[in-house]
């Protein structure tokens, strides 16, 4: 209780610098309205053409693509301070988080607040309603809050898969996460169905990085369709996978700091 | 002239100096590759689509690879630092023409760009087995139409650039900047595909030269006298904007303020 107290102030002291700049909090926010848009008009420019991508209508595509943006949003928006990790590492800034008493991975990963997160959960909010009001997903009481559960779990793996690969720095000590940074740009594939990619790619998004888990495994499940939809269920089970990983690395890698030297 | 020479030179020597954007930059277009070659190959398994084949979609996505990659290296973050720090006061006191001396550094850069676009333009040709090429007569022209990109290329992003003049940050601007590039000039999805007034709009703007000419020549959608007149648009931009450069420049050093330290 304390410890999410604590975050929200922390957030909002970084929250409200950044509304100094009025001008850059509107650039932000239009620059990641318009990327929506975007996509919003190539998925539709696309379907006009064709019925179906394997098997993915146009809608279905809508609602993995608002996943991503969601679960992409409440990273920036609440976590956005891990990908500073490499520089806090580098400039030996987590010497002032290691002497407060809170947690340091919520201490790194409230040091900012990517303001863009707002416009993409709303928008990524608006395309997954829009989208689950036309799939067809043959709802129930039972596949309602299993629908939910698989929301939170995607959320859940993505900013577990940031955490992570962040963390990747205590032992790459480069001042710019190179590497989350490409895992991410990796995370981008996982908007298309995985039936589409070569075997090398699927086994990537769905067991290396389970990105396949944000979207396209819990979609297919509630779809009932894909060649083995009830590898959507395990959807919760790998986003605690993934969250108990990023700690045991987080951890892992803390034991390792060494300060800046100076 | 001796000056941007060494200006060139000097970036050319430190080209892997400024690796990581332009890997990140890479990346960003080398998934975009990944996945749309992926989603086509299933679209266009059993028929053309808006009278594109798998064959010609190929092509396509390649020179939008390639497209992509040339210029990206551009150190416009380096610019627009340098422009919010003040240091661009130093730049403005140096015997040189500014956007010269940008263009320069660009050029100077050019030659990994080309080496990446060779080397994995060779791995896809080599892995899907070969794309449709054009005759001679109209390669001639895909490689002037190339040529244009690069200078086209970096005087977009230049001048999206000078935006840091007027505002904080530049990430944002340089994420409109991408995602409009990506739509506009059918680096995303060809522009026929698009609505009829979007499609006409973006045929014209200076975006299309970006993608859309040099890879619709290059699969050979365009007959030569269209391609001429393609080319010509993008010639046409590359002069309007390097003088529009230059106004929006003007305006810009008026209302800079530069703090003594």
């Amino acid at each position: 209780m304390r410890t999410t107290r604590l975050y929200v102030r922390l957030l909002g002291a970084h929250l409200r610098a950044l509304l100094e700049h009025e001008a850059d909090f509107w650039i932000m926010a239009v620059a990641t309205v318009l990327t929506q848009v975007v996509n919003i008009v190539f998925l539709t420019a696309l379907f006009a053409k064709v019925p179906a991508l394997n098997g993915w209508t146009f809608w279905d595509m809508m609602l993995m693509f608002g996943v991503v943006a969601l679960a992409e949003g409440v990273g920036s928006f609440f976590f956005e301070g891990m990908w500073r990790l490499a520089e806090q590492i580098n400039m030996g800034e987590l010497d002032y988080f290691l002497v407060r008493p809170y947690p340091v991975a919520l201490q790194s990963s409230s040091a900012q607040v990517g303001i863009n997160g707002l416009s993409n959960m709303v928008v990524g909010g608006i395309m997954i309603g829009t989208a689950v009001a036309h799939v067809d997903i043959p709802w129930s009481a039972w596949t309602v809050p299993l629908a939910v559960v698989m929301l939170l779990s995607a959320v859940v793996i993505k900013v577990s898969i940031n955490l992570a690969t962040n963390a990747a720095s205590f032992w790459l000590s480069s001042p710019t996460p190179l590497l989350a940074l490409s895992v991410h740009q990796i995370g981008d594939l996982a908007r298309f169905p995985l039936s589409i990619y070569p075997f090398v790619i699927k086994a990537a998004l769905g067991v290396l990085v389970p990105f396949a888990f944000v979207t396209f495994f819990p979609i297919a499940f509630l779809r009932g369709t894909g060649a083995v939809p009830w590898i959507g269920l395990l959807t919760p089970l790998v986003a605690a996978y993934c969250a108990a990983a990023a700690t045991v690395i987080f951890k892992r890698g803390l034991l390792r700091y060494e300060s800046a030297g100076n | 002239m001796r000056a941007y020479y060494a200006l060139g030179r000097a970036v050319a020597l430190s080209a892997v100096t400024y690796r990581t954007n332009f890997l990140l930059g890479l990346g960003a277009v080398l998934f975009q590759l990944v996945a749309l070659l992926a989603v086509w190959r299933v679209l266009l398994a059993q028929s053309a689509v808006q009278g594109f084949t798998w064959p010609q979609m190929q092509g396509y996505l390649l020179v939008a690879f390639a497209t992509g990659t040339l210029v990206s290296m551009m150190s416009d973050f380096r610019m627009a630092f340098r422009i919010q720090m003040g240091l661009v006061a130093l730049d403005l006191v140096k015997p040189l023409d500014y956007q010269r001396a940008r263009f320069a550094e660009i050029l100077g850069g050019a030659w990994i760009e080309v080496l990446v676009v060779a080397v994995v333009g060779g791995a896809t040709l080599t892995l899907t087995g070969g794309v449709a090429t054009p005759s001679p007569a109209m390669l001639g022209l895909f490689l002037c139409s190339m040529l244009l990109v690069i200078p086209l290329k970096f005087l977009i992003v230049y001048v999206s650039a000078l935006a840091c003049f007027w505002t904080q940050s530049y990430v944002g601007v340089q994420m409109a900047r991408f995602v409009i590039i990506n739509l506009l000039s059918g680096a995303l999805i060809p522009l026929a595909f698009l609505p009829g007034w979007l499609a006409t709009f973006a045929q014209w703007s200076p975006f299309a030269g970006l993608t859309s000419t040099p890879a619709l020549i290059f699969i050979g959608r365009v007959d030569p006298g269209r391609g001429l007149v393609l080319v010509a648009v993008q010639l046409a931009w590359v002069i309007v904007l390097w003088f529009g450069a230059r106004l929006i420049w003007r305006a810009a050093i008026r209302q800079l303020t530069v703090n003594g330290g």
